[in-house]
């Protein structure tokens, strides 16, 4: 969780550096990430402000971006939705990329020692606000910093995403069929990449989510 | 016109986190789904980093000048030995910052 708290930083002040760097008040600024919280839809919005870039396009970009958290709620569905209203709306809120990654993570270690005990409630919730606390925080160190040193967006502040990925993703490959799923996604984002196809990330995850199950089926590989 | 970009992005953000949390929703996953989706985390969190890392004003940026791409290299390794987040998290984004 500490790593991921850490990482969280640079990302939330290219946030609050770049808001502020578009023409965006402090307060606006501030509760951009208090109210959306999701980096990648924040920095991506902000790039179509700048640009001049009209509402509707903004709100459908941010919903090719924000589309991949369908398939998170869609993992956890069977572990979330049993619970109470409150415990529902406090988990989707804070339902990022991290604590979807941690949460997978932490559940993959208990499967190995208790096959009954899958997902920890508690440990999602500490998780999920550490990172929006951490979130906010470095926005506001962003905001703040971002009045004072021009260009912060060039600082290579997103690295920060990558190399905390990686440092998720590199454990995740217990499997040969995950290593598949991994390079077909990553090719396919490449190339999506290169073609400029807005909804990339969400094709080339869902192709490389295939290859890999199809892998362990045709394989007979145990999950 | 901010306030109103905020609060409707805010409102996408949280439904397409919340929907299929929503026990109203009829929705069944059988097992076939269920295994697809445990494939999720790998891939997403990949397909996001991938453009950052490999791809500049949309051609393929394989150089050694490329410092996302050496730094990630640097991950990647870091990662796969020590099998230590907070050490890979850490020290890659140190040398990405101070060295490269």
């Amino acid at each position: 969780m500490l790593p991921l708290c850490i990482a969280v930083i640079p990302w939330g002040i290219l946030a609050g550096s770049y808001a502020i760097e578009i023409g965006l008040t402090s307060l606006e600024s501030q509760a951009m990430s208090a109210i959306v919280f999701a980096g990648a839809a924040q920095l991506v919005a902000l790039g179509m402000i700048k640009a001049g870039i009209g509402l509707t396009s903004i709100l459908l970009t941010t919903l090719l971006i924000t589309s991949r958290h369908l398939l998170y709620s869609m993992a956890f569905r069977q572990y979330i939705s049993p619970l109470s209203l409150r415990w529902r709306l406090a988990l989707g809120f804070l339902l990022t990329d991290e604590l979807f990654a941690i949460a997978t993570t932490h559940k993959a270690k208990n499967a190995d020692l208790d096959p009954q005990h899958k997902f920890d409630k508690w440990y999602a919730l500490g998780g999920g606000l550490s990172f929006y606390v951490f979130w906010n925080i470095a926005t506001l160190i962003g905001i703040i910093a971002g009045q004072t040193i021009p260009n912060m967006d060039e600082l290579g502040l997103d690295f920060a995403i990558a190399s905390t990925f990686i440092a998720l993703i590199i454990p995740m490959i217990k499997a040969p069929s995950i290593l598949i799923c991994v390079v077909v996604s990553l090719v396919g984002a490449i190339i999506c990449g290169l073609l400029n196809i807005e909804a990339g990330l969400l094709i080339a995850a869902l192709i490389g989510m295939a290859c890999g199950a199809l892998y362990a089926k045709i394989t007979g590989e145990t999950p | 016109m901010i306030w109103l970009t905020l609060g409707l992005m805010a409102i996408i953000v949280f439904i397409s986190r919340y929907l299929f949390l929503a026990p109203k929703l009829p929705l069944k996953l059988n097992k076939n789904t269920q295994h697809f989706l445990s494939y999720a985390a790998p891939a997403v969190l990949t397909a996001i980093i991938a453009p950052l890392i490999f791809v500049k004003d949309h051609t393929l940026y394989l150089s050694i000048y490329n410092n996302y791409l050496i730094g990630a290299i640097i991950a990647c390794l870091l990662a796969y030995f020590t099998r230590n987040t907070l050490l890979t998290v850490l020290v890659s984004m140190g040398i990405f910052f101070f060295v490269l």
